[in-house]
């Protein structure tokens, strides 16, 4: 059975990341974009990786692709000619994943760095959503706390780039004209 | 989970250690919720006030910790997070007053700008307390949060000056720029985690992104070539925050587009932060991958100050040209880091140069802020400084001390802070690295003293053809009460610490 669903969420990661490389509209790429991730995230379920699997599919498929489609839509962008395919692009690509599978060939030959054993041995911290809270909250209590500064400088970022005042950008700079 | 458990696990979680941290945190609150609560009742600078008054108190109290901890030091704290040492107490010391002194040039810019200004001091006194925590950092997580905090903060306060198109390009550069520096110290320390923890391998630490423990794993494993990647990304990572070359590329342009007190604010805090990082790593973890770093860090070191002097000699803004020489002084600095790994002592010299480059960046910069027009911050020409010297003989001389102490002339801070760099080198027997720097500091002569020269001597000896208009007087900036002390403080200091550079020495000497 876990097995079957292996290879069918395999399957359908790798359909969709195919595809979406491969149309030519922007929005159908970022939906299938989110089928690519809800795949990821099924892995991650069937290695037992559960909190993984919900920050997967919450800031990747709900976030990230929510940006992705905003801007889209913000820029107005049109489906793409077909034209003559970048090569440079085409080439790195080919040449990076080439990397990749080469490396995972490495290691499955190897296969002494990272057995089934070698792996349960050592319970990642983020295996589990209740051990990586405690974690959270006890170890790494003070970069938690540290992270909700940097959230904070954000936000008053965005407040003070984006906002648009009257008094400061648009009287005083014609009054000076 | 019981509470006696989670108390255990909490025990090292002593909030009183990072008491100056705090009470910035709550400084930059409070600053927020003046602001919402007065609107637009209140005076535009009262904010900057409390900001001042607030740092000032901290800074006091800092500095009577400053004297005398020595029980309270070498202890770990927040369950490894955080390691209190003397060097770490040194740089939070050095990050409070750099923050003082850019929170009051923060106040000149904004009475010229018609910019809100509570934004600006909260986040600065935040990013003051995410670096003074950096240089305490002990363990690869806070490292990187400390970092992040900095860095999009500065990311915010570079581009503070939406009105203005260089500045929003520049904020745009550092943006995109250090979020690829960012991602090379993430994949280093990513790479340092997977190989330190593999069980695979001999000695594999059980918690290796605590320094010590990575440390231990990389004394057996020096010759492992993903540690070494990893080493050689981190150091990469931390490069960008220096300004070194081949990591320099961004700076002119980020310079000359921030805020002038953002810049100085980038030229000493966030260049300091770097070096904390990079002397906490060098004496501790990275140390047994000695035969790795000291050829990268010296060819680094080499074409950073060639490089930076270079770049400097044809640069007409004061903007730029700051950023240039202080692409070279990181050069300088990373001797010191390179002569760490012969003789450990080279930490009290960085830390006594980076006193040194502080008096005098600061007094420069502080009359760059007072000399600059409002509107167009990004276009400081050297012209604009001609005849400083005669017409306000004080800003003429606090930039002339400055500019002096920075290409280190004698009888200033500047040279005894190179002088005891340059013999840390010589100790560590560098002789080619202390040829390439004596060619930088010759070189540096040329510019400092060339803005020097359009500030005192440039009418000297032309003298004027009949029809030609004489060009309009030019009014120079009142200085307050407050600055005058300022300014005058650090210019005297540089001359202190020149003369007798015993009281610092000591205090770093551990």
């Amino acid at each position: 059975m876990v097995d079957f669903l292996f290879y069918l969420f395999s399957l359908t990661t790798l359909l969709a990341a195919g595809t979406v490389i491969l149309t030519r509209n922007p929005i159908n790429a970022a939906m299938l974009l989110i089928l690519t991730f809800v795949g990821t995230g099924a892995l991650f379920v069937l290695l037992g990786a559960y909190f993984l699997a919900a920050v997967q599919l919450a800031v990747y498929a709900g976030a990230v692709i929510v940006l992705f489609l905003f801007i889209v839509m913000l820029l107005d962008v049109e489906t793409a000619r077909s034209g003559k395919p970048n090569y440079p692009g085409l080439v790195a690509g080919i040449g990076v994943g080439a990397l990749l599978v080469a490396g995972a060939l490495v290691l499955y030959k190897r296969g002494d760095y990272f057995t089934l054993a070698t792996l349960r041995e050592s319970v990642p911290v983020g295996a589990s959503t209740r051990s990586f809270g405690v974690e959270l909250f006890t170890t790494y209590m003070l970069p938690v706390q540290l992270a909700g500064v940097l959230l904070l400088i954000a936000m008053l970022g965005v407040i003070h780039i984006g906002k648009r005042t009257r008094d400061s950008s648009g009287e005083e700079a014609s009054h000076r004209q | 989970m019981n509470w006696s458990h989670f108390f255990a696990l909490t025990a090292t979680h002593q909030w009183g250690s990072i008491f100056p941290e705090i009470c910035l945190v709550v400084l930059a609150l409070s600053l927020l919720i003046i602001d919402v609560l007065g609107g637009r009742r209140i005076d535009r600078r009262l904010v900057a006030r409390v900001a001042i008054t607030g740092q000032l108190l901290l800074v006091l109290v800092a500095f009577t910790a400053l004297i005398g901890t020595d029980d309270r030091l070498d202890r770990e704290t927040f369950s490894g997070m955080l390691v209190h040492s003397q060097f770490g107490q040194i740089m939070r010391f050095f990050f409070l007053v750099s923050s003082v002194l850019v929170t009051y040039l923060g106040g000149i810019f904004l009475k010229k700008n018609p910019l809100p200004g509570t934004e600006f001091h909260a986040i600065w006194l935040l990013v003051t307390a995410a670096l003074m925590l950096l240089a305490q950092s002990n363990h690869f997580v806070m490292l990187f949060v400390a970092l992040e905090t900095v860095t999009v903060g500065f990311y915010v306060l570079v581009s503070y000056n939406r009105n203005l198109s260089n500045g929003l390009a520049a904020g745009l550069k550092y943006l995109i720029l250090g979020g690829v520096s960012t991602a090379i110290l993430l994949m280093g320390i990513a790479l340092l985690y997977g190989i330190a923890e593999s069980s695979g391998l001999e000695n594999s630490a059980r918690n290796a992104l605590k320094f010590d423990e990575l440390g231990k794993f990389l004394e057996f494993n020096s010759d492992n070539s993903i540690a070494r990647t990893g080493v050689l990304l981190v150091v990469a990572g931390i490069a960008f925050k220096i300004g070194a070359v081949p990591f320099q590329i961004w700076i002119p342009d980020v310079y000359q587009g921030a805020p002038t007190p953002v810049t100085a604010a980038l030229a000493v805090s966030s260049k300091a932060g770097g070096f904390a990082v990079l002397v906490a790593l060098v004496s501790g973890p990275f140390r047994p991958m000695a035969d790795l770093l000291v050829p990268v860090l010296s060819a680094i070191a080499m074409a950073t100050i060639l490089f930076g002097n270079i770049a400097a000699l044809t640069m007409r803004n004061v903007k730029r040209l700051m950023g240039l020489s202080g692409v070279s002084h990181a050069g300088y600095l990373l001797i010191g880091v390179v002569a760490m790994f012969a003789i450990p002592e080279a930490r009290n010299a960085i830390v006594f140069y980076l006193v040194t480059y502080l008096l005098a960046t600061f007094s420069v910069f502080g009359v760059m802020a007072h000399v600059s027009e409002g509107g167009r911050d990004d276009i400081q020409p050297i012209d604009v400084y001609r005849n400083l010297s005669r017409e306000n003989p004080f800003l003429g001389g606090v930039l002339a001390l400055g500019l002096a102490s920075l290409a280190g002339i004698p009888p200033l801070a500047g040279f005894v802070g190179k002088f005891l760099l340059f013999y840390a080198a010589f100790k560590a027997q560098l002789y080619g690295l202390l040829g390439v720097a004596v060619i930088g500091v010759v070189l540096s002569i040329y510019y400092y003293f060339g803005w020097i020269k359009e500030a005192t001597f440039r009418d000297w000896k032309l003298s004027r053809l009949e029809d030609e208009p004489s060009p309009r007087p030019k009014v120079w900036p009142e200085l307050g009460l407050a600055g005058k002390i300022i300014l005058g403080g650090l210019a005297l200091l540089i001359l202190l610490l020149g003369l007798y550079p015993g009281p610092l020495s000591s205090l770093s000497q551990y």
